[in-house]
């Protein structure tokens, strides 16, 4: 593809990006977010018509309008996003507008679960295929969203970002079927924010910054991590930001023996002010889940809870939040935001919710907050007044944790804040944390990336089945032994 | 039997069964031979016309929209039905003809609105539904007119030993299980669960709404026919009441106003639940001014009843 352009509004998303993908091989995209990745990949795929420029597939120029053309034509997509129907089941998700039919449309039922069975298999995953897609875990809804992807008998494969919710078996499966695609000829695109992934799977890297290309690569091979992180940012001496000194001080929050539902199934935990805690582990160990019932999303069954020397029972959100326990969720889209108000609605959400006088609304303070938050945490935003979807993946996680700043949080629990959120934004979330637990919060952190705990936690509580099955500091934590422990007894 | 009990619970039929089960015992002990033949043959005659408007709904509410003027589409191809000069050649089965065809227009329109236009089916069917009824009002001003006789017959008849009006509700379901089975039934459901990620399969979305219109008002017109059958005279009043009593069948029968969830299984039971609460104000002998009343504490019953049962499942 040749000089595509693409407008959102007043924002210019691409600016003339030329693309090529061969036939056989793996084009590593990368950028940070809102370099234009998605746009980029969507427009391939059809979702999204280009403003200008030109789209040639097998040497003839084609448009087409929507995903169902773009498909026809081989070009399929496996989304960041897993966009699968919740209520329908899996083997009725992996067809879904390439159903499995015989006379007149009627569906197959048994070819396509036969066939869905096989597809999820040949990723490693057991998952029920009359399960309603909805109830699946992030993990698992992403490895669908991939199978289906791949029985769609694809000529051109975009994976966007499909490891951000995977663990490493799961990766490395899936690169399996992906080196299998390349031999039988498929061309691929793989976004990632993992260079170690784009090194091990690519044979070409294009980096995208602010619409534009800003370099490539014919081969791979081992990446420059510090000159990718210059061309991304256009920022040659972008350096990680300097730790902020902190103390760790008093005991500010103790769990014993807790246990909720079957994903938390006894938990001891004591959290000190001013340090960051790191929870890690295999996907679905109970991690989202435990940090929800901290925030008082889930029902405790047994177990206790005291917060600066007080029991409490979490049983509202609202109530954490009135003693400062606040929880950026999972799932920005769902949970986290208003997501067609604007910035700064977004940003005073908190303040609003929970000011002591309800019939007061005190717009201009609320405007001023707004613009605090955006100038600490970097926000990159048109204005408080622009819609948040509008912005980036990393930008719209920050307006997530900027919310919970207006008044300093006292335990601040984050679960996967980075997930789709690209090197850049991802050091700048984790300086802004490394800054409130500097003023005495407590943060505790689960992240799918174990690199990025070690490099920003004081200490790392790895958990398997429910329980924490190990707790590393200072020199015993390292990789190796998160993932040993993470083992522990799943193994 | 676990296969059936999952399926149950999926379709969230569970609560919806409980509810029937309780109503028909309790008309059962006010009516006496409640169980006899001719109790149920008059039961299924009255309570037909509603059930197919409330399935019809179910569709709809199914694709994520919802339809507020299928009770003045009732009411409209009733009035044409009894408008049709008597001497139509062919009689019954043209005015059937001819009422399918209008039926297929009205949908044709709302879906149009909805799906190619984008407005908002709430107000685009409020607004249609308006229409409707003041066309069904121009064309009988007063009730009257008259429906031709071979159909009241028809409807009061038996047929391989069962009435008509079962066989109509049969035939209507069977519509729907064989829709069900098929992709245009499947993209119905899954633009109605979420039209995003529908819409990135490849599915037509908008094909798929429209149909889901015209599904419906085919059921619509099967309503208007069976109780066209029974009052055998255009009235442009006669269908009012099925607009707001389809969405509460609907959401009784455990069909969730959010789309993709649910059945039209649900709204037949929903339906039946209904009319069953009517019966049973009437049998109890709850003075007739005072049944409208009761009749609205019962449906709250009923909704509150189903919410919380979905709330625990949503907890579970």
């Amino acid at each position: 593809m040749r000089g595509i352009v693409r407008r959102f509004g007043g924002v210019t998303a691409l600016d003339g990006v030329d693309l090529e993908a061969a036939a056989g091989s793996v084009l590593g995209l990368l950028g940070a977010n809102g370099s234009g990745k998605s746009t980029l990949s969507r427009i391939i795929a059809g979702e999204l018509a280009p403003d200008a420029g030109t789209i040639e597939l097998d040497g003839a120029p084609v448009t087409h309008a929507t995903p169902h053309e773009a498909a026809a034509r081989g070009i399929v997509i496996a989304h960041q996003h897993p966009a699968l129907a919740p209520d329908l089941p899996v083997w009725e998700n992996l067809f879904l507008g390439a159903e499995r039919t015989v006379f007149g449309g009627f569906i197959d039922r048994g070819r396509a679960r036969r066939e869905a069975k096989a597809a999820l298999t040949r990723l490693g995953a057991a998952i029920d295929i009359d399960a309603p897609a909805g109830a699946l875990t992030a993990a698992e809804q992403q490895l669908v969203e991939i199978a289906r992807a791949l029985t769609r008998r694809p000529r051109l494969l975009i994976l966007d970002e499909p490891t951000a919710s995977l663990a490493a078996a799961e990766v490395g499966r899936l690169f399996d079927s992906v080196r299998a695609l390349t031999q039988a000829g498929v061309a691929v695109i793989f976004i990632s924010h993992r260079l170690a992934e784009v090194e091990a799977i690519c044979d070409r890297v294009l980096v995208l910054r602010n619409g534009r290309v800003a370099g490539a690569w014919r081969s791979a091979g081992r990446l420059d991590a510090a000159r990718i992180v210059a061309l991304m940012t256009g920022d040659p001496d972008a350096a990680p930001p300097a730790r902020a000194k902190r103390v760790v001080g008093e005991t500010v929050f103790v769990a014993s023996d807790l246990a909720a539902g079957r994903a938390v199934r006894g938990i001891d935990l004591t959290l000190r002010t001013g340090e960051i805690v790191g929870l890690a582990g295999l996907q679905g160990q109970g991690q989202e889940e435990l940090l929800e019932v901290l925030a008082g999303f889930r029902r405790v069954d047994c177990g206790s809870i005291q917060h600066r020397g007080k029991r409490i029972t979490p049983r509202l959100p609202r109530d954490m939040i009135r003693r400062g326990i606040c929880l950026v969720p999972n799932d920005r889209h769902r949970q986290g935001l208003f997501l067609d108000q604007s910035v700064g609605d977004n940003l005073a959400s908190v303040a609003i919710a929970i000011q002591p006088r309800p019939w007061h609304l005190p717009l201009a303070a609320l405007r001023r907050l707004a613009e605090a938050m955006i100038e600490r945490l970097r926000i990159r935003t048109a204005g408080p007044d622009q819609v948040v979807t509008r912005l980036s993946g990393g930008n719209q996680q920050k307006v997530v944790v900027g919310k919970w700043l207006g008044r300093r949080p006292d335990v601040l629990l984050l679960s996967d804040p980075t997930k789709g959120v690209d090197v850049h934004a991802r050091g700048e979330i984790y300086a802004t944390l490394g800054a409130i637990a500097a003023e005495g919060s407590t943060v505790l952190v689960f992240a799918s990336d174990i690199e990025e705990l070690l490099q920003h936690c004081d200490r790392i509580l790895v958990m398997v089945e429910g329980r924490i099955s190990d707790e590393l500091s200072g020199e015993a934590m390292n990789e190796q032994r998160v993932i040993a422990a993470s083992f522990g007894r799943a193994a | 039997m676990r296969a059936i009990r999952s399926a149950l619970g999926r379709a969230s039929l569970l609560p919806a069964l409980a509810m029937l089960a309780v109503v028909v015992a309790l008309n059962a002990w006010l009516q006496p031979h409640f169980f006899g033949r001719p109790s149920l043959e008059s039961n299924i005659a009255t309570f037909a016309p509603t059930i197919l408007v409330c399935v019809a709904q179910a569709v709809v509410v199914l694709n994520r929209q919802l339809d507020l003027s299928v009770g003045a589409g009732v009411s409209l191809i009733n009035c044409a039905l009894a408008a049709l000069p008597a001497d139509l050649p062919g009689g019954g089965w043209s005015a059937c003809v001819i009422g399918l065809a209008l039926a297929l227009a009205l949908g044709a329109v709302n879906g149009a609105l909805v799906a190619f236009l984008e407005l908002p089916s709430l107000i685009a069917t409020f607004a249609t539904g308006a229409v409707w009824f003041g066309l069904a009002l121009a064309l009988m001003p007063q009730p009257g007119g008259a429906i031709a006789p071979g159909l009241g017959d028809l409807y009061g008849a038996d047929w391989i030993g069962l009435p008509v009006p079962l066989l109509i509700v049969a035939a209507a379901m069977a519509v729907w299980v064989a829709l069900g089975r098929h992709r245009i039934g499947r993209w119905i459901v899954a633009v109605g669960s979420s039209p995003g990620a529908a819409y990135q399969a490849g599915v037509p979305v908008r094909w798929a709404t429209f149909g889901a219109y015209l599904t419906a008002w085919v059921l619509v017109f099967l309503s208007a026919l069976t109780i066209s059958a029974q009052t055998l005279s255009g009235d442009a009043r006669l269908g009012q009441t099925y607009t707001l009593t389809s969405v509460a069948a609907v959401v009784i029968g455990g069909v969730s106003l959010g789309g993709g969830r649910g059945s039209p299984w649900g709204a037949l039971l929903g339906a039946l639940v209904l009319g069953i609460i009517a019966n049973v104000i009437y049998f109890a002998g709850i003075p007739s001014i005072w049944q409208e009343f009761f009749k609205g504490l019962v449906i709250m019953a009923a909704l509150g009843f189903m919410v919380s049962g979905q709330r625990r499942r949503v907890a579970a």
